[in-house]
């Protein structure tokens, strides 16, 4: 950087620290307030500090049984995220590496399927769910979510294998290996950014669906965090601390999973990006 | 082929055809190579030497033919069953391996039930015969380019495999590396007495590496042989063309026969020719005459037959001095001792060695005469 490009490089800084502030001010205010008392939230001259610092707002929302949202929200998120690496890292390998009849119809139709509207299938999905017996279950949730995203799973893998040299794998497969063993021993750990970048996309999506998890969830334990989050809203009227505790608890695990994976999550991206 | 300790396998090509939707990459490769043979595939991009290369691999499959690797038919095996080492352009090292895991690779895999003891030994080993020994713990990305290679040939001698294939291996390496790469190739290659082919598009790799020289253009194999064979007798205009450090100088035209003796006439120019009878019967046709660099030389005397000719450019290259000089429209090439003292401008008269003539047909591109001798009849 010389001192000519200096005021264009200040004047970026300032643009790019308004739009962090707007886009970080609700969140900041939201986790200030999760540790205030209900008389400081709702105070007529807002603060940021808390006047007097409490976990109580924690405390209740433990003992109203958010710890069970959790368990289920980890379940089906970790759940989510197994099924669709699993079958996701290996139907990409087939798409990047392999000919056969059809391949450009499977191509397209797993475009085209990302581009529908979840909200869209909410009601066909339920239908088939009560049918196979799955509404009102974890595995059910597991399935449909898996059924949304493994399209752009499959998508990002593929478009990363494409980007590794084919003679690493021709490499192992002379050394002696199958292909299996070639997927595991040299692709899948190459492969790893994009491993994880399409396990951020899935994670996201699934720890944070309330839509779909409000649809086919009905009892209480079963149901995963943002749908607990909402039902606080009833539980408590206008309280909000417990409600933005929640939020909280919901919100901080993701953000900082993408803080210690954003490196790699950026590889992954920009990786399948390029020659895709 | 049987008084050396061969270790390497036979490999054969029968009627082996190749093609990539409308192209057709091979066509009807019949190839045997000798056990312990160090073969070159040769030829521009797209001739199908690495189609070869690959199909002898196993990674490509052909639409017809067979292939043996010691005698056994390997068409329909996959690579891993076909006992082969192959090292590729780009080296392919595991880049998530160090350089002793990926020694180490070939000799973990499945169906070679090695100990951990054993396979130390053997990369130790290996390492030490190429020089390495001191890269082992070091990642393939924090080494140079032609420790890569080392080790990219150390991965594929590990294991002591009957076949090696070599693609372009030297190709990614700077001029003299690749020349001191070669001498150590060659040197490996006499100790170990395995099989090797090996791919490039570099004649001089080629000549000087080899036992035999296959030739491609165009999908066809167009001549199989010893590099000095090739050089002195190749069957085609392209052969000639593309072995030899320099382009041939060519000219087309025809021979006459005169009274004083034959001339090969070529626009304006009437190049007088020694050994009357190997002309003679050429008398006529369409042909296009060949002559290498150091078959262009400075007459001495007036009774040599020679060409008038002007000096148009001069290159020094070390020992000897090499000239361009037109004659006529036609540009020869030729070479001089350095100290021949040769400069742009000079007026020289130029002498065609007669054992250094050419003559192709000038349809079909065969050889008519080859180093001064018809073909057909050999000297």
């Amino acid at each position: 950087m010389t001192f000519k490009d200096l005021p264009g490089n200040l004047i970026r800084l300032l643009i790019s620290m308004l739009i962090a502030a707007v886009a970080l001010m609700p969140i900041v205010w939201g986790l200030l307030s999760s540790f205030k008392t209900p008389q400081d939230i709702l105070r007529t001259v807002p603060q940021w500090l808390p006047n007097t610092f409490t976990w109580q707002n924690y405390a209740s929302i433990f003992k109203a049984g958010t710890g069970g949202y959790i368990f289920n929200s980890v379940l089906v998120s970790g759940g989510t995220v197994a099924v669709c690496l699993a079958l996701g890292s290996i139907a990409g390998y087939g798409l990047a590496r392999f000919e056969f009849a059809g391949k450009r119809a499977v191509t397209v139709a797993i475009i085209a399927v990302m581009s529908i509207p979840v909200a869209s299938l909410l009601i066909p999905t339920y239908t088939m769910m009560a049918e196979a017996g799955l509404v009102n279950t974890r595995t059910g949730l597991i399935l449909v979510y898996s059924a949304y995203q493994l399209p752009i799973v499959i998508w990002i893998m593929a478009t990363y294998y494409q980007t590794l040299p084919e003679e690493l794998e021709w490499s192992a497969l002379i050394d002696g290996y199958t292909r299996t063993q070639t997927l595991t021993k040299i692709v899948l750990p190459l492969a790893k950014p994009a491993l994880i970048a399409a396990t951020l996309f899935v994670l996201t999506f699934a720890w944070n669906d309330f839509v779909v998890a409000v649809t086919l969830l009905s009892s209480d334990t079963v149901r995963t965090l943002p749908i607990g989050i909402y039902n606080f809203l009833g539980f408590y009227g206008r309280e909000w601390g417990p409600l933005l505790a929640a939020s909280m608890v919901s919100i901080v695990p993701l953000v900082a999973l993408f803080v210690v994976l954003q490196r790699f999550f950026v590889a992954g991206m920009t990786g399948g990006g390029v020659k895709g | 082929m049987t008084d050396r300790p061969d270790t390497g396998a036979s490999i054969q090509f029968s009627g082996i055809r190749k093609r990539y939707g409308s192209t057709v990459a091979l066509d009807e490769l019949h190839l045997d190579i000798e056990p312990g043979e160090f073969v070159s595939l040769l030829g521009p991009s797209g001739s199908g030497k690495s189609t070869t290369l690959n199909i002898l691999a196993g990674l490509l499959a052909p639409d017809a033919g067979t292939v043996f690797i010691g005698g056994r038919d390997v068409t329909h095996l996959s690579p891993n069953k076909r006992d082969i080492a192959m090292v590729f352009q780009n080296y392919a090292l595991y880049p998530h391996m160090s350089v002793a895991e990926n020694l180490a690779f070939p000799l973990q895999a499945p169906g070679r039930k090695l100990g951990s003891d054993a396979i130390a030994a053997k990369v130790s080993q290996v390492a030490e015969t190429l020089g390495i020994s001191q890269l082992l713990q070091r990642q393939p990305r924090e080494i140079s380019g032609g420790q890569q290679q080392r080790v990219a040939l150390g991965r594929a001698m590990v294991r002591d495999p009957k076949v090696f294939l070599l693609d372009e291996p030297l190709s990614n390496l700077d001029a003299r590396l690749r020349l001191r790469m070669r001498r150590d190739l060659k040197a490996l290659h006499q100790r170990l007495r395995s099989t090797i082919v090996y791919v490039t598009h570099d004649q001089s790799e080629a000549m000087s590496l080899s036992d035999r020289v296959a030739i491609y253009m165009g999908g066809k194999l167009q001549q199989f042989a010893p590099p000095l064979e090739i050089y002195r007798h190749p069957v085609n205009l392209f052969v000639a063309q593309f072995m030899g450090e320099r382009e041939m100088n060519t000219l087309v035209g025809q021979v006459e026969t005169t009274e004083r003796g034959c001339v090969m006439v070529s626009g304006s120019l009437r190049l007088p020719l020694e050994d009357t009878a190997t002309w003679n019967r050429l008398h006529g046709r369409q042909v296009i005459m060949g002559i290498r660099a150091e078959g262009v030389q400075i007459a001495t005397s007036e009774e040599q037959q020679s060409t008038p000719a002007k000096v148009r450019l001069v290159e020094h290259a070390g020992a000897e001095q090499v000239f361009f000089a037109e004659a006529g429209s036609t540009e020869f090439c030729g070479r001089v001792p350095a100290d021949a003292g040769l400069r742009a401008g000079d007026a020289i008269q130029l002498r065609l060695l007669p054992h250094e003539l050419f003559l192709f047909d000038a349809a079909t591109g065969l050889a008519l005469v080859q180093s001064g001798q018809p073909v057909g009849n050999p000297a």
